[in-house]
């Protein structure tokens, strides 16, 4: 079984935090899909497969020009937080 | 008043009938707000008559309910998730700018399993969304609200988003019909991505032809997503009739053979698979060449896996923006940055949700990539490729939705049977290669819908409509809805 303390580790970059009772739940559902993902291992030559990352290759995909066409306005941008200065996202100290 | 209307029949009475759609609109939001506190179908309904004037479209002054992980400028869209839960847009998505476009009359905004990572209808940050033909039964998910507020004749139509089977398994389990068209089809701008690379866009209806109707209006490629397909300039609604005699489908022995299960003791199990080949019988009477295949159970039961591997792993990194700082719940009282992200994830994030992160992270750590990561991708090709040869032989390939009704909120399934793995999670296949794919209700169990899946080649979204429109005929579960409620 997966030790508690690697999922801790894994939260923490995520940056969030779950109570005992949560990573307890989690252990034990790892314990589950690690078997699953085994069923992958079982699949011959599995290996020299090349990966596939996209349904298919769509030939007319292309990426546009890069002019400025509609963008969002300052207030837009800031519009859902409630702590800004000087038009500006405020957050708290980095520097120290 | 206008409960369990399509498309078409809404169409007639503003048309020719002289019934108004604001008339229409405030009758439906009535409705919505009658059944709102027994089903939860909605985050927010709407509660001001607006509509673009035109009526060119088969949708102008039509009411139509849309997944709330699709942005709406000026309309609050939480996904479902507390980390949103006063998030109000700035922009539209290119689906909701159709629609609006096209006339369309939004209702409300719908429940979904929280950002849309979830299949119960259960974890939504506003509370459980219940299945109409039973409330002590989920709906499934993701787009749970869109499904139940279609299969309760709220609205004709909803709008959902579909990785794994996010609108095809609701649509089973409410005994609606849910489509999502070939990847790209539609635009997914403005869609609060979960896994991109398996990320559609679809509706759900209670009829074929509303199905087509709505794409039509929705598809075409769209400058903000570069994974857009080119239109097809083809108008699904008029090859709907369309001959399908000649027409051939697969069926794959290791997911609905009966034998697998005959030991299950199962009865909803083993009569959703005797009226599945009964279904086939009355279709081949139609016209249809169908034909059972056989794949390697070994690629079929890795199937589940490697959805889980792909999608949690695009998800970890697709909400990596929601922070709390440029949106979202602001903690108080940190002294740092990093602090506050932690607090507003940690609070702003549900269990399940948490769960699913670690679970993309840990996949992507670098001694795991090779294994569980590129291992899925593998497996994706494989399956892919398998199907696309299938492809050379059959116009589409048809399956049970799922292997029986609506389960209970206190049910739980045994996650490493085949049935678990094969049978009730196959739908993936459609998102693993972005091949168009609709679930209809087919059968009445025990008083419950359950949906069959048809799935085709990519790009031929118009042949598996005109295919299911004939399915639906055969079946003749056409328009059905829970009137539960009704005097």
């Amino acid at each position: 079984m997966i030790e508690k303390e690697k999922l801790k580790k894994y939260a923490k970059l995520l940056m969030f935090d779950m109570d005992e009772e949560e990573y307890s739940t989690l252990q034990e559902e790892f314990d589950i899909i690690l078997k699953q993902m085994d069923l992958i291992a079982n699949i011959p030559d599995i290996e020299n497969v090349k990966p596939m990352t996209f349904p298919f290759i769509n030939k007319d995909a292309k990426l546009r020009e890069d002019v400025v066409k509609d963008y969002l306005t300052t207030g837009e941008v800031l519009a859902n937080t409630k702590h800004q200065v000087d038009d500006q996202v405020k957050i708290p100290k980095v520097v120290e | 008043m206008y409960r369990g209307k399509n498309i078409t029949e809404l169409r007639d009475l503003i048309d020719n009938q002289g019934v108004s759609p604001e008339e229409i609109f405030k009758s439906v939001v009535e409705d919505c707000n009658k059944y709102q506190d027994e089903y939860n179908s909605f985050v927010t309904i709407i509660d001001k008559f607006k509509m673009k004037a035109r009526k060119d479209t088969l949708i102008t002054g039509i009411p139509y309910a849309l997944k709330d992980n699709f942005s709406t400028a000026n309309i609050l869209t939480t996904s479902s998730s507390n980390i949103l839960k006063d998030y109000i847009p700035v922009y539209d998505a290119t689906v909701y700018k159709k629609l609006k476009n096209a006339g369309g009359v939004l209702v409300g905004k719908t429940v979904l399993d929280e950002l849309a990572m979830g299949g119960t209808g259960t974890t939504g940050h506003t509370g459980v969304v219940k299945n109409p033909w039973d409330k002590t039964r989920m709906i499934g998910g993701s787009s749970a609200g869109s499904a139940s507020s279609v299969a309760l004749g709220l609205v004709p139509f909803a709008i959902g988003s579909d990785t794994g089977d996010s609108i095809r398994k609701p649509a089973s389990l409410g005994g609606v019909v849910g489509f999502k068209p070939t990847y790209g089809r539609i635009s997914r701008y403005g869609l609060f991505a979960f896994a991109s690379s398996l990320d559609h866009v679809g509706c759900l209806t209670r009829n074929v032809k509303d199905a087509a109707i709505v794409t039509d209006i929705i598809k075409g490629q769209d400058e903000a997503d570069m994974t857009s397909l080119k239109d097809d300039l083809k108008n699904y609604v008029d090859t709907l009739e369309n001959d399908i005699k000649g027409r051939k489908l697969f069926y794959i022995k290791e997911v609905c053979d009966k034998e697998l299960y005959k030991d299950s003791n199962d009865e909803v199990l083993m009569k959703v698979l005797d009226d599945f080949y009964k279904t086939l019988d009355k279709l081949r009477e139609e016209g249809f060449i169908i034909e059972e295949v056989s794949i390697d159970k070994n690629l079929l039961e890795a199937i589940y896996p490697s959805y889980m591997s792909i999608s949690c792993a695009e998800a970890t990194s697709n909400n990596a923006n929601l922070t709390g700082i440029q949106f979202g719940p602001r903690p108080e009282g940190v002294d740092s940055y990093q602090e506050l992200m932690m607090k507003a994830r940690t609070e702003g994030f549900s269990e399940l949700i948490k769960r699913r992160f670690i679970l993309g992270s840990f996949i992507l750590q670098k001694e795991n990539q090779e294994k569980l990561f590129l291992n899925a991708c593998r497996v994706r090709r494989l399956i892919v490729d398998k199907i696309n040869d299938l492809f050379k032989t059959y116009d589409g390939m048809i399956l049970p939705a799922s292997g029986g009704i609506a389960p209970k909120f206190s049910d739980d399934s045994e996650k490493l049977s085949d049935r678990y793995l094969i049978l009730e999670n196959h739908l993936a296949i459609g998102n693993f290669g972005g091949f168009p794919s609709i679930t209809l209700p087919f059968t009445m169990v025990n008083d419950m819908p359950v949906g069959i899946n048809l799935t085709g080649r990519v790009c031929e979204d118009d042949v598996v409509l005109n295919m299911a429109n004939y399915i639906e005929k055969v079946t003749g579960l056409k328009d059905i809805y829970s009137k539960v409620g009704e005097e």
